[in-house]
């Protein structure tokens, strides 16, 4: 049923892009850069969050304060704050485009499990890092989520406490809320670059940037919106009383929504399963026989003799698995007599997909346990099977 | 050139002139103060550009 279903969402988003490609042209598909979009965000939240940095004061009596100078007092504070809000829901919309993209396209067969796993774990820090930006603010809406959070994490059992504690620097409100907040939005955001480096690391040619229609349009419309949609604060937050009532940003506070249904444990439960079950996801769907033929073919090796250095392969290999090295002697055809350099299979890196193998016009790599002959046996069956 | 390389072509001419409207009030913003309206007319500026890049794509101006 699940298979069913998938197929079914991969039909509908090859429709979209097609869609999309008769009113755009294939290459300036923003569907094909969404991990590129986030990327351009995430910059554009960078560099817009240093501004911010320098004028901020992590203290209770000075947080607001801080914040509505920047809005009133600092030329253009309010359109550079502006920027970073808009930016940050950009940001998670960009990274659930690519997120659903990529699990209805099957992005995560063989070994792009990595990748899917750091794009999971990117958007539950993109999430974190967005709630602690409210926080930030100290308005009323931030210590109504104080509390909220607060109350939802003192609801786990055993470590419930500690964990709040832990991140709120105490049990009520204390003065290391606001510096705490601070670290906690910045420092998450300097390991996003480590998730993204994870994330890149096995994917020979990612698409780290749009193009430039699309780099162009993204910053447009953030400041666009920065300047007809000014952002504001909520009232400042009250040592004396807690409002009642949560204003919503429904891109990063909606799981808070959710405590209106549910008891505080109950939608921590819902939010792990939903977390875990994405991080299930590369592993849910059995690999079928066709596919664990290919992946029992055995690592790919290089035939030295015949290897000419022409780096075709090195190009091709989408899992970073060839590396280039000085030849250490002439190969054998008159091909490869020349060469100056040498591909090398790195084998824990080979998914055994026989991209190489293809790659190569000379006959220098091949599938140990896939060979040609096998290749001819599996077609002439198939056509005995048909007839 | 054809009807649609007139008509992309004129879209430019346009957002060309789009463009220089806004960039007419940017300068008012700067000089008056309204800075909100000098962030949201360089954001228009922007995305009259990156429509700029798409009709000249699709007009067959530049590009495969």
């Amino acid at each position: 049923m699940y298979k069913r279903l998938l197929r079914r969402l991969l039909g509908w988003t090859l429709a979209l892009d097609v869609w999309v490609n008769r009113v755009y042209p294939a290459d300036f598909n923003p569907l094909y850069y969404t991990g590129g979009l986030s990327n351009l965000f995430l910059t554009i939240l960078v560099l817009s969050g240093i501004f911010l940095f320098f004028y901020y004061v992590p203290s209770f009596n000075d947080a607001y304060t801080s914040v509505q100078f920047i809005t009133a007092e600092v030329p253009y504070g309010q359109i550079i704050r502006g920027i970073h809000r808009y930016a940050a829901d950009g940001f998670i919309i960009a990274i659930l485009l690519h997120f659903f993209r990529n699990w209805f396209t099957e992005r995560f067969r063989f070994s792009r499990d990595e990748p899917w796993i750091s794009g999971m774990m990117l958007l539950v820090f993109a999430g974190f890092i967005g709630v602690t930006g409210y926080v930030l603010v100290w308005d009323q809406r931030s210590a109504l989520l104080v509390a909220m959070t607060g109350n939802s994490l003192a609801s786990i059992p055993l470590v419930g406490g500690w964990l709040r504690s832990a991140l709120f620097g105490g049990t009520g409100l204390t003065n290391l809320l606001l510096p705490r907040m601070l670290y906690l939005h910045i420092g998450p955001a300097v390991f996003l670059y480590i998730l993204l480096w994870w994330h890149y690391v096995r994917i020979r040619h990612p698409k780290v940037w749009p193009p430039a229609v699309w780099t162009l349009f993204a910053l447009g419309i953030v400041m666009l919106l920065a300047g007809v949609l000014p952002v504001t604060s909520q009232p400042p937050a009250s040592a004396l009383s807690t409002p009642g009532r949560l204003a919503v940003d429904w891109f990063f506070l909606l799981p808070y929504v959710g405590l209106k249904y549910l008891p505080p444990l109950g939608l921590i439960l819902v939010g792990a399963v939903i977390v875990a079950y994405g991080l299930y996801i590369p592993y849910q769907l059995p690999e079928t026989e066709t596919e664990l033929g290919i992946r029992d073919s055995g690592v790919a090796q290089v035939i030295d003799a015949n290897c000419t250095g022409c780096e075709l392969c090195y190009y091709d290999c989408p899992y970073d698995a060839i590396v280039m090295v000085p030849s250490p002697h002439p190969g054998v055809t008159k091909a490869a007599q020349a060469r100056k350099l040498l591909a090398v299979v790195l084998e824990s890196r080979c998914v055994e997909c026989g991209i190489c193998i293809g790659a190569c016009p000379f006959e220098a790599l091949e599938l140990p346990r896939y060979l040609e002959r096998d290749i001819h046996e599996k077609v002439l069956s198939a056509c005995r099977s048909e007839t | 050139m054809g009807d649609r390389a007139a008509a992309y072509g004129a879209g430019i001419v346009l957002l060309a002139l789009l463009s220089l409207l806004c960039v007419i009030g940017i300068v008012w913003g700067e000089l008056t103060g309204h800075r909100l309206v000098t962030g949201a007319l360089v954001g228009v500026v922007l995305l009259a550009y990156s429509f700029v890049l798409l009709f000249l794509r699709k007009g067959g101006f530049t590009g495969v």
